[in-house]
């Protein structure tokens, strides 16, 4: 694995919500097929993380390159300027994301849903594009639930059918923002194994999350962040069993039975 | 008693017709005028933006009789001679075009901002957003109160009497200066009004409880 | 052009009186109206929500009918109708109970949208700590509705100040009536008018601002 072919790359990425410095600084690069999870407490930038490598989010300073390609912001006459909202679009096909709240359109069935992105991004035709998104249905388990609308499923497998509708633009990478915070104990397990699958197929992910189990089954690497900085990263194996800074041993334990821990 | 009503009926049914013409066409012209501009105050032009949320603050804050008085006395003032029925029409649509846009931008809006989110995310485009995810979630929102302006549209159709366009209220008026049965003439009227408006009333009321069913 | 602009200043200069006092007028009827329309709510409120279909009725029937009517006609048939009765009150009167008849009719259903939204889990939980139905509604439902009515409260008042514009219709002096009279002597229709409806636009704006702040410091406060 060479470094210049690193999936995603980020450089001293740093973003504000006004006066409130939410990203300090951050950098990281997730090779291509790997798994990152990132772990942390609320307020520590996960999401907004997320939101910005897929241009949902723009960025104050600091780049990010997707699969060789900086992103978002463009050298206009030695101005750093905002990419158009059309080329912003255009990388947002090739990634993926799964929202905490679903976010399924309401209005369309469970098919429908999946076939969004195939027929009014990628422009196929309508026969084709029902068989792709049957066939994703299929994959993540719902197979029978085609012509049901959101309303009418269980969280997880709305989460499911979310799944299937961001692989339907078959991203090259899949961000996945606390999928399974929102739902039921007993209807994250469905999520997970359909997570898994995808990562045993090779699929490069970030996923934040607060599975830790999950995390130590299927990560790569895990990195923790805390107040909008990474405070340490590494394989599952080292970074769970023996953490090395405090505020990572302090977040452990409150996930490992010590739900009093301050 | 009742004869004075019934000797005039033919008249003020005369007038009944001109005021569905009238409201017909007001509504339908500033509706679509309204839903136009209301989708596009939720554009990404700024300059957009603000002059439509002028637009809405100004018809908003003056009565519908002064704008029909403005319309009135506007095209003459530019050189162009119109008769009542545009000048006040035209009035009517820019008034409820105005209350359209406020209406539809409103609905808009209060979609789930993570239903743009994914839209977005998955690499459409504006146009599409709108068409495939925002529209039609924003129209349910939209229907009720779009059905009460529309009411409303057609009562104000009655003040085009004070500008001077003839219309069942016009033609009520008429006949009690010259019958002097106000009673019976003026609540047969509002009769008239009542059957017109009150059907637009509960179509309202029924999509309104339909919405909050379904959620 | 600065032709123009000096005869429209000239000329409206010379109106100025005319419509300041046209101003004044409207602002009476509205002040008038606003209190009685609140009240004529109020009264009408209790008949509405009644249980027993020979009161709520004919209380629904009368607030359909005022709420599916224009308010222009509703004017014409007091104005017009009372003198067969052998009462002349003024055109000031007829119009303020016109606008009070049917920005009433209206507030009821505000009254009652509101109460009905503070839910069925504030009464269980004045009850559960040991309320009687009085207290509960004058304690715990009563100010959460106030809060909510507060809003639409505002429209309305809006929409009332608004609507003392058709009592021109009966030939009340007020701004409307006023500027249909300049009209006739001069020839700057359209910039009167346009004068007119600055007027109207700072009343309707000084109302929704006051309704926002008196909203902000009740809001504030629970």
């Amino acid at each position: 694995m060479t470094r210049a072919m690193a999936m995603i790359e980020i450089t001293d990425l740093r973003k504000s919500f006004g006066a409130n410095e939410v990203l300090k600084g951050v950098s990281f690069a997730v090779e291509r097929g790997e798994v990152v999870v990132v772990l942390g407490p609320s307020g520590s930038g996960k999401s907004t993380l997320l939101r910005c490598i897929n241009l949902l989010e723009d960025w104050q300073a600091g780049d990010i390159r997707i699969d060789s390609e900086t992103v978002g912001y463009f050298d206009g006459g030695g101005r750093r300027r905002a990419w158009p909202e059309a080329r912003a679009a255009k990388v947002r096909e090739q990634v993926g994301i799964v929202f905490q709240s679903f976010n399924l359109f309401p209005h369309r069935t469970a098919l429908e849903n999946v076939m969004m992105g195939p027929l009014h991004v990628r422009r196929i035709a309508k026969p084709q594009a029902r068989a792709l998104a049957a066939g994703l249905l299929e994959k993540v388990g719902l197979g029978d639930k085609a012509d049901q609308y959101p309303a009418t499923l269980s969280g997880g497998q709305q989460q499911r059918v979310a799944i299937a509708r961001a692989l339907a633009m078959q991203p090259k990478v899949m961000l996945f923002d606390e999928v399974t915070s929102a739902l039921d104990p007993e209807l994250v397990g469905e999520v997970l194994i359909v997570m898994r699958r995808l990562a045993e197929e090779g699929m490069t992910m970030v996923i934040v999350t607060h599975e830790i189990p999950f995390a130590r089954d299927v990560g790569d690497r895990i990195i923790f962040m805390d107040a909008g900085a990474i405070v340490e990263q590494g394989p599952p194996a080292q970074v769970l069993a023996s953490p090395s800074s405090a505020r990572l041993k302090l977040f452990l334990r409150r996930y490992q039975g010590d739900y009093l821990a301050v | 008693m009742v004869n004075v009503l019934v000797t005039n009926l033919p008249y003020l049914l005369r007038g009944a017709l001109v005021t569905l013409w009238l409201a017909v066409i007001v509504v339908t012209v500033g509706t679509l005028l309204g839903t136009g501009l209301g989708v596009l105050a939720t554009g990404r032009s700024r300059i957009l933006r603000m002059a439509i949320t002028v637009y809405i603050f100004v018809l908003r804050g003056i009565p519908v009789l002064v704008v029909m008085f403005l319309g009135y006395y506007a095209f003459p003032a530019l050189g162009v001679r119109v008769n009542a029925y545009v000048a006040v029409g035209v009035a009517q649509i820019v008034y409820v075009g105005a209350f359209t846009a406020e209406i539809v931008r409103s609905a808009i809006l209060s979609v789930h901002p993570g239903q743009v989110a994914a839209a977005k995310s998955l690499g459409m485009r504006r146009a599409a957003i709108l068409r495939e995810v925002l529209l039609p979630q924003a129209t349910r929102i939209a229907i009720p109160p779009l059905v009460n302006n529309a009411l409303t549209a057609v009562k104000q159709t009655s003040y085009a009497s004070v500008v001077g366009a003839w219309e069942l209220t016009y033609a009520a008026r008429e006949i009690v200066e010259r019958t002097l049965a106000s009673f019976q003439i003026f609540l047969g009227v509002m009769a008239i009004y009542f059957i017109i408006c009150y059907p637009l009333a509960l179509l309202a009321r029924w999509y309104e409880k339909r919405l909050a069913v379904s959620h | 052009m600065t032709d123009y602009l000096a005869q429209t200043a000239v000329l409206l200069g010379s109106l100025w009186p005319k419509l300041v006092d046209g101003f004044l007028i409207t602002v009476a009827i509205a002040a008038a109206a606003a209190p009685l329309a609140l009240v004529f709510g109020l009264v009408l409120l209790a008949p509405r929500m009644d249980a027993r279909a020979f009161i709520s009725g004919p209380t629904v029937a009368f607030i359909e009918l005022m709420r599916n009517t224009p308010l222009l006609v509703q004017i014409y048939l007091i104005y017009f109708g009372l003198p067969v009765l052998g009462l002349y009150p003024s055109e000031f009167a007829c119009g303020v109970a016109g606008i009070a008849l049917q920005h009433g009719a209206f507030l009821v259903e505000t009254y009652r949208g509101a109460i009905e939204s503070v839910g069925a889990r504030q009464w269980d939980a004045a009850r559960a700590i040991g309320m009687g139905r009085f207290t509960a509604f004058r304690t715990v439902i009563m100010p959460q509705a106030l809060i909510k009515i507060l809003g639409p409260l505002g429209n309305q008042l809006i929409v009332l100040a608004k609507d003392t514009s058709l009592v021109s219709a009966i030939g009340v002096m007020e701004l409307t009536m006023t500027g249909k009279l300049a009209i006739e002597r001069s020839a700057a229709s359209a910039e009167v008018f346009v004068t007119i409806a600055l007027f109207y636009l700072a009343m309707t704006t000084a109302i929704g601002g006051a309704m926002r702040l008196i909203e902000y410091r009740v809001a504030g406060r629970s």
